[in-house]
């Protein structure tokens, strides 16, 4: 009945509630067995489950056992050595696999209690604060060592060097927490850290995953780094990882694929066999099999490995990797992390290569990414966009109208909505004159070149376009002409002078403009920058300003010899006849196309 | 002694060739992403004479891998109440990523060479590619791309629409002026239906060029 079973449930919550706060004076006893007792009690009912944890950190049981730990942890002798063991584990067992846990045990100042710990006498208490400790540096929380201070590399080697594998596996968890610059990697490997862990990877299992994890965060992005770890032992420590990628548990065998990927990535003259590669590639899509972090590890992993690399992507597509993934992708109810994960690693192999995105596009995998637009969670939307953009780079596709239907683009239009106002300010808000002149005078040369491509894809469109330039009193194009003046980069100076050749296949009032630009009116004795630009070691810079001469000197437009005469005495003139040999042959075109222009407006005096 | 480093005024073959083995030609600025072209092409039977306008507009280009791709539409075709547009892909001659001899489509090598010959600037090249295709030919230096250029589907007719797409392009463009000479093969098709376009400027007075690409 509906009546009894209500009274049962609030009894039994009454119950859980006396218990509970039960707990609290008995950790608090002077009574050493109580408190053990309580503590086991505790540890029992929190362990996998996080609803008890939340509901323990509530009721302020966290401190307590903090307590028990402080008072102590110093007592080296072996006294209290059950109740240390206790207090440590119900700490770890907060901290495990949750943050918030985690947060209760460093409010609490368990921390230094837990290091104190490792010192201890008894072997069983080191362990047990190892053990602790290691749950904590799960966690983005637990605190960093900075290891550029003396005493903390000490600290890190005794850990290393210790017989505890716990311990040791605690050392290679702070690495792979705190190792974050090159300078630190540098001093970890100074003080022979990566040897130590080199030599770990003979040993247990927990501490090959540690070393290997741990190696990978400290040779990341650092040559020096890798080339050392390369040469360690004759090459035998590269052949012992290379051979853990065949070892029987899928982690260890994850662990080391990525610490190969990092070599790779870092030094790519390493591992060039395609052996190699191509073992990476099916033993990559074979850990998708795994149903636990590993399978969802496994893409992200992927994704390095593939990133940018047109001949692994090839060889990923010859090892049908698209089917694998769309297969692991069309199961449903995945985890979003794996969604995520699969979406980026369709991303990344459909970023070069047609041949994918036709596949992917055959297999109909573009639901499934529809689909992901929409999901709850924003790393698995952000993944499917960043998908839908690789996969609609293909030309052909595009052409034939794929992409154009409302399963597409209503989403689509709906996140740019929602969740991405700002993007959209910055997209269609920016596009005024004066904003767009200070982008192409911004401090960053990328920036800059981005700019100016815009503009020069602005004006490349219907001859109308080209007034986008003088909006403002054409602060645009003053812009351009005083960034021309200097140029930190020859992209910036080839993006500037096709925009400048652009505006100039305008009509008469243009022309005048860019030519205003090129050859300032005031006689302040400074050389244009059109000459620099025609004597620039990049064929790509010439040939845009040879086409802009063109522009302007285009027959059969009225001002065209005036032009002619006034790029003659800036110098532009000689500068072009002299490059009637230019060794790159479409340079070498366009002067022989400006030289017959000049004889058509030339009456005798050029 | 370290000396300043002068500015050459004429810039020097070592700095862009020193260690250049390319045999493929040189990227051309009137064969790029947004150029426009148009012209007739001449679909003369046997009873009839006729011709049709044709627009090209260059969609896509990645020299590394010899490929092109665009869109030709053709505006005055009998059977077609709008102009036909289709979509089409291209493979450039460029030695490494593909030779004169098409090995599809049903060419032949001999068919290759009688449609490549009749491009007057094919005439130097002809007894190398009679050897190999022209595999070991250095086209870096030479001011015209050879191009086979094969449609792949109409944009907006359907299949039903009366016309085929299934032959194939021989195409040579000018480096120099932008033009393009084309001829038509296929099987089932009136012979060397020949495809003229020109450069256009788009009511300008000069040449525009966008740097548009897909990232």
């Amino acid at each position: 009945m509906p009546t009894s079973a209500s009274a049962s449930d609030s009894s039994v919550a009454v119950s859980a509630t006396r218990r509970h706060s039960d707990l609290l004076p008995r950790l608090a006893s002077s009574d050493g067995l109580v408190q053990v007792k309580a503590l086991r009690e505790l540890k029992n009912r929190i362990i996998g489950n996080r609803t008890k944890k939340l509901s323990f950190i509530k009721l302020g049981l966290v401190p307590a056992v903090a307590d028990i730990l402080a008072s102590k942890a110093d007592a080296g002798d072996g006294r209290h050595s059950d109740l240390l063991i206790q207090s440590a584990a119900v700490v770890g067992s907060f901290a495990c696999g949750f943050d918030a846990g985690v947060h209760a045990v460093l409010d609490a100042g368990v921390f230094p209690s837990l290091v104190r710990l490792l010192s201890h006498l008894d072997e069983k208490v080191v362990d047990a604060g190892a053990r602790s400790l290691r749950m904590i540096y799960q966690s983005k929380l637990a605190p960093k060592y900075d290891f550029l201070q003396q005493k903390n590399m000490e600290f890190l080697l005794s850990l290393l060097n210790s017989e505890n594998e716990n311990v040791t596996g605690l050392g290679a968890s702070i690495i792979m927490h705190s190792c974050e610059t090159v300078a630190e990697q540098k001093a970890l490997c100074q003080a022979g850290v990566l040897k130590k862990l080199i030599s770990l990877l003979k040993g247990s299992l927990s501490q090959r995953d540690a070393s290997l994890e741990s190696l990978a965060t400290i040779i990341k992005n650092n040559v020096e780094a890798v080339s050392e770890f390369v040469g360690s032992d004759s090459g035998r420590a590269l052949s012992s990882v290379i051979e853990l990628t065949k070892d029987r548990y899928p982690r260890t065998r994850l662990l080391a694929s990525v610490c190969l990927i990092v070599i790779r990535n870092t030094c790519p003259c390493y591992l060039q066999d395609i052996g190699i590669k191509t073992k990476l590639v099916y033993l990559l899509l074979e850990l998708h099999d795994d149903p636990g972090q590993v399978g969802d590890e496994a893409s992200f992993a992927f994704c390095t490995l593939i990133a940018g690399r047109e001949d692994l992507q090839k060889l990923a597509f010859e090892a049908n990797a698209i089917d694998k993934l769309y297969n692991h992708l069309q199961k449903g109810a995945l985890h979003p992390k794996r969604v995520e994960g699969i979406l980026l690693a369709m991303a990344e192999l459909c970023s070069k290569l047609d041949s994918c995105r036709f596949k992917f596009i055959s297999l109909k995998a573009l639901d499934l990414v529809i689909n992901g637009l929409t999901q709850d969670s924003a790393g698995v939307r952000a993944a499917a966009c960043i998908c839908l953009k690789s996969v609609s780079r293909s030309i052909k596709s595009l052409c034939a109208g794929d992409f154009m239907n409302e399963m597409i683009v209503i989403p689509l239009v709906q996140l740019l909505d929602d969740s991405c106002t700002s993007v959209q300010e910055s997209i269609f808000g920016e596009l005024e004159a004066s904003s767009l002149a200070s982008l192409v005078s911004d401090s960053e040369p990328l920036v800059q070149e981005q700019a100016l491509a815009l503009v020069r894809n602005l004006v490349d469109g219907c001859v109308n376009c080209i007034e986008f330039v003088f909006a403002e009193n054409g602060i645009i194009l003053d812009a351009v002409g005083r960034q021309l003046q200097s140029i930190p980069k020859v992209e910036i100076g080839i993006q500037g002078m096709y925009l400048l050749c652009n505006v100039a296949s305008g009509n008469e009032f243009h022309k005048e403009a860019v030519m205003h630009q090129l050859v300032p009116q005031a006689e302040n004795g400074t050389q244009s920058f059109m000459i620099k630009f025609l004597q620039s070691s990049d064929s790509q810079l010439r040939t845009a300003a040879v086409w802009t001469i063109i522009n302007l000197t285009f027959p059969s437009v009225p001002g065209a010899f005036g032009r002619l005469v006034k790029l003659r005495n800036a110098g532009i003139i000689s500068q072009v006849k002299t490059m009637v040999n230019d060794p790159c042959l479409e340079v070498k075109l366009r002067i022989r196309t400006a030289l017959a222009q000049f004889m058509t407006s030339d009456d005798g005096s050029i | 002694m370290p000396v300043r480093v002068v500015e050459s005024s004429a810039p020097s073959q070592l700095s862009e060739g020193a260690n250049s083995v390319q045999t493929s030609p040189q990227a051309c600025t009137l064969l790029s992403v947004g150029q426009t072209f148009s012209g007739t092409q001449n679909v003369s039977g046997l009873q009839k004479d006729e011709a049709w306008r044709v627009n090209v507009c260059i969609q896509g280009c990645d020299l590394e891998h010899g490929y092109l791709c665009g869109t030709m539409e053709a505006l005055n075709v009998p059977m077609a109440d709008t102009p036909v547009v289709t979509f089409w892909e291209g493979e450039i001659v460029d030695t490494k990523n593909y030779t004169f001899f098409t090995g599809k489509w049903e060419a032949t090598p001999e068919d290759d060479i009688r449609h490549w010959t009749k491009f007057s600037s094919f005439n130097p090249l002809l007894s190398q590619v009679e050897v190999d295709g022209g595999k070991s030919l250095d086209l870096s230096t030479c001011p015209y791309i050879f191009m086979r250029w094969k449609e792949q589907y109409f944009v907006n007719v359907g299949t039903d629409c009366g016309l085929t797409i299934a032959g194939f392009y021989y195409v040579c463009f000018s480096c120099s002026d932008g033009s393009i000479n084309g001829f038509y093969y296929d099987p089932n098709s009136s012979p060397f239906q020949k495809l003229e376009l020109k450069s256009t400027n788009e009511g300008r007075s000069g040449f525009s060029f966008s740097s548009y690409e897909l990232r």
